[in-house]
């Protein structure tokens, strides 16, 4: 097949990735746990669940429901903060950098303030973590719960905030709105690359008992569902900056990771896949690396953006 | 984490009614057969329909090392499970396991009681072998809606539970009324040195209350809505009396019976 001509290295806005392949926040959980299904260092790269300063814990119970061709959930960004995390899984993760997988630590906040707390303790904390991904999709409780990230002016607080405090390469995790202009603001305060996207907002209603089938009325749908409007988006994001994308939305093969590349992105991540299919990450390493020998190039990188309409 | 945690082929060996709107499958999978340990769950990939992307979490109520086989009674509730339901003998499919935390055994347990609620059974059935291959006497109560959809205290009879007391809440079998009434009658003739139970929350809540007055320790199955079943999704929290949330798959779903906010 030739594979092993390929070269699959990318370089994720300073993350220097041996292949596009990374998690999604929230779906790999410390990554440890994931190492009982495949080697976890044949990754490109894991993002880790978002982490606050203090520990959160998260939503009421019932935190997830099924939806055709996806899932919902309200897990509520439940973490057992940035301290927590580092001593239960800092050895693991600085053992997993050495073996050749590259660590993201994604920050959460409700504020300008706690995203701030959250970066600070993680440089002094993740010494070995190769970039810091600020999720900015989260409520803004001094706002109403209006996302951080909901505007370009209020991204562009945030991330102006943040990105003195991060002396490593800072990722921006967007919500799945305004992309071009919010994709714009983030580039302008120096995010060295954009992740997108995260789940869409959705509600399920059981029609019986009137109530919400989430302990809270909306939640975030994710999988093959949402994976044509990722598609577009991260095609939208590609068109209005230089920065390089990192793609995911339902992506559940490495067909659907290599459309993300199509659009544009330069890493694609898997989510909710992981879930029911816990190698799925690992398989679309395989599939990516025999899909670019069969498009007949000799690195990865000929294909980003490579989509001709 | 379980040992052998994994993506485990499975081929069906059978699969036919239990009772009303029970089924009984029996699948072929050796490895996982000799992982598991009662208590613990399986998360099976029903095929059949490309858009339920999630697998199913299961319980089990034999995992048989010796003929490699995992025996699994289940209700149906839903698509998924229907579809289940319709997997014929050779059929096959994949589930991930050993999930979650077995049954743990008390220290020096002597006497054994296990109380069932609808299809709360087969994980209470997989405890009682364990009881039994310990050697820890038991009396069991099994209950259900009606005496149609009642499954398992012919089993429980034949690991060697001393008393089988059957309740339904139609009076169909056994006795009229809830399964608490009758452990309340089964620990008035004499102490047990722990009870297991899985059922209806309500109901497991019932038990809890009734062994926390009787000073006798008390182990819960806990249900929840989940994704993965092996401690990635953070979905299937159970809310603790401390105020914390554990995870249903990877801390439970075995809860002290003192340690959950019911």
């Amino acid at each position: 097949m030739g594979e092993k001509s390929v070269s699959m290295a990318v370089d994720l806005g300073g993350v220097r990735m041996q292949n596009p392949v990374n998690t999604a926040s929230g779906t790999f959980g410390f990554g440890s746990v994931f190492e009982d299904f495949f080697d976890v260092a044949r990754l490109g790269a894991i993002t880790l669940k978002g982490c606050s300063a203090e520990p959160w814990a998260g939503n009421p119970a019932p935190r997830m429901c099924e939806v055709p061709s996806g899932m919902m959930n309200t897990v509520g960004l439940a973490n057992p903060g940035v301290r927590g995390m580092v001593e239960q899984y800092g050895e693991y993760l600085a053992g997993l950098e050495g073996r050749g997988c590259r660590v993201i630590v994604q920050a959460a906040g409700h504020s300008v303030e706690e995203y701030v707390a959250a970066v600070e303790l993680i440089e002094e904390h993740c010494p070995w973590a190769s970039g810091v991904e600020m999720n900015i999709s989260c409520p803004n409780i001094a706002r109403g719960g209006a996302l951080v990230g909901g505007t370009p002016e209020s991204a562009s607080e945030v991330v102006r905030a943040v990105r003195p405090r991060v002396r490593r390469p800072l990722l921006v995790k967007m919500a799945p709105v305004r992309v071009p202009e919010i994709a714009r603001a983030c580039e302008a305060e120096g995010a060295d690359a954009l992740s997108l996207i995260n789940t869409i907002n959705g509600m399920s209603i059981d029609v019986r008992t009137r109530r919400s089938r989430l302990s809270k009325p909306t939640g975030g749908v994710s999988g093959p569902a949402i994976h044509a409007i990722a598609v577009r988006m991260v095609w939208e994001a590609a068109q209005a900056v230089k920065i390089p994308i990192n793609g995911m939305g339902g992506v559940t093969s490495w067909q659907d990771a290599a459309e993300m590349i199509l659009a544009g992105a330069t890493s694609v991540t898997v989510g909710t896949a992981s879930f029911y299919d816990p190698t799925c990450a690992a398989d679309v390493v395989d599939g990516l690396a025999a899909w670019a020998a069969e498009q007949g190039v000799t690195d990865i990188n000929e294909l980003i953006g490579a989509f001709e309409c | 984490m379980s040992a052998g945690l994994s993506v485990h082929d499975f081929a069906v060996v059978s699969n036919e009614p239990a009772a009303d709107g029970l089924m009984r499958i029996v699948m072929a999978a050796p490895e996982l057969a000799a992982a598991l340990r009662p208590g613990q769950f399986v998360n099976v990939r029903v095929p059949g329909d490309a858009s339920q992307i999630l697998r199913v979490p299961l319980s089990f109520s034999h995992a048989d090392a010796a003929a490699g086989t995992v025996e699994i009674v289940y209700a149906v509730v839903g698509d998924a499970t229907r579809r289940l339901s319709e997997m014929a003998p050779g059929a096959t499919s994949t589930a991930v396991g050993p999930c979650g935390n077995p049954w743990s055994e008390v220290v020096g347990a002597r006497r054994a009681c296990v109380v069932a609620g609808g299809v709360g059974i087969t994980p209470v059935v997989a405890c009682a072998r364990m009881l039994a291959g310990s050697g820890v006497a038991f009396d069991a109560v099994v209950g259900a809606q009606t005496a149609g959809r009642l499954w398992g205290a012919d089993v429980l009879e034949g690991l060697g539970a001393g008393t089988v007391a059957v309740t339904t809440d139609d009076g169909t079998a056994g006795r009229r009324g809830f399964t608490t009434d009758a452990l309340a009658d089964l620990l008035a003739q004499g102490p047990y040195d722990v009870v297991y139970t899985c059922g209806p929350e309500v109901m497991m809540a019932g038990v809890a209350r009734i062994c926390r007055e009787a000073g006798v320790p008390c182990r819960v199955s806990m249900e929840r809505m989940m994704s993965c079943g092996f401690g990635a999704c953070a979905t299937c929290n159970v809310a603790m009396v401390d105020g914390t949330y554990k995870s249903c798959c990877k801390d439970g779903p075995v809860f002290d019976a003192e340690e959950v906010a019911w």
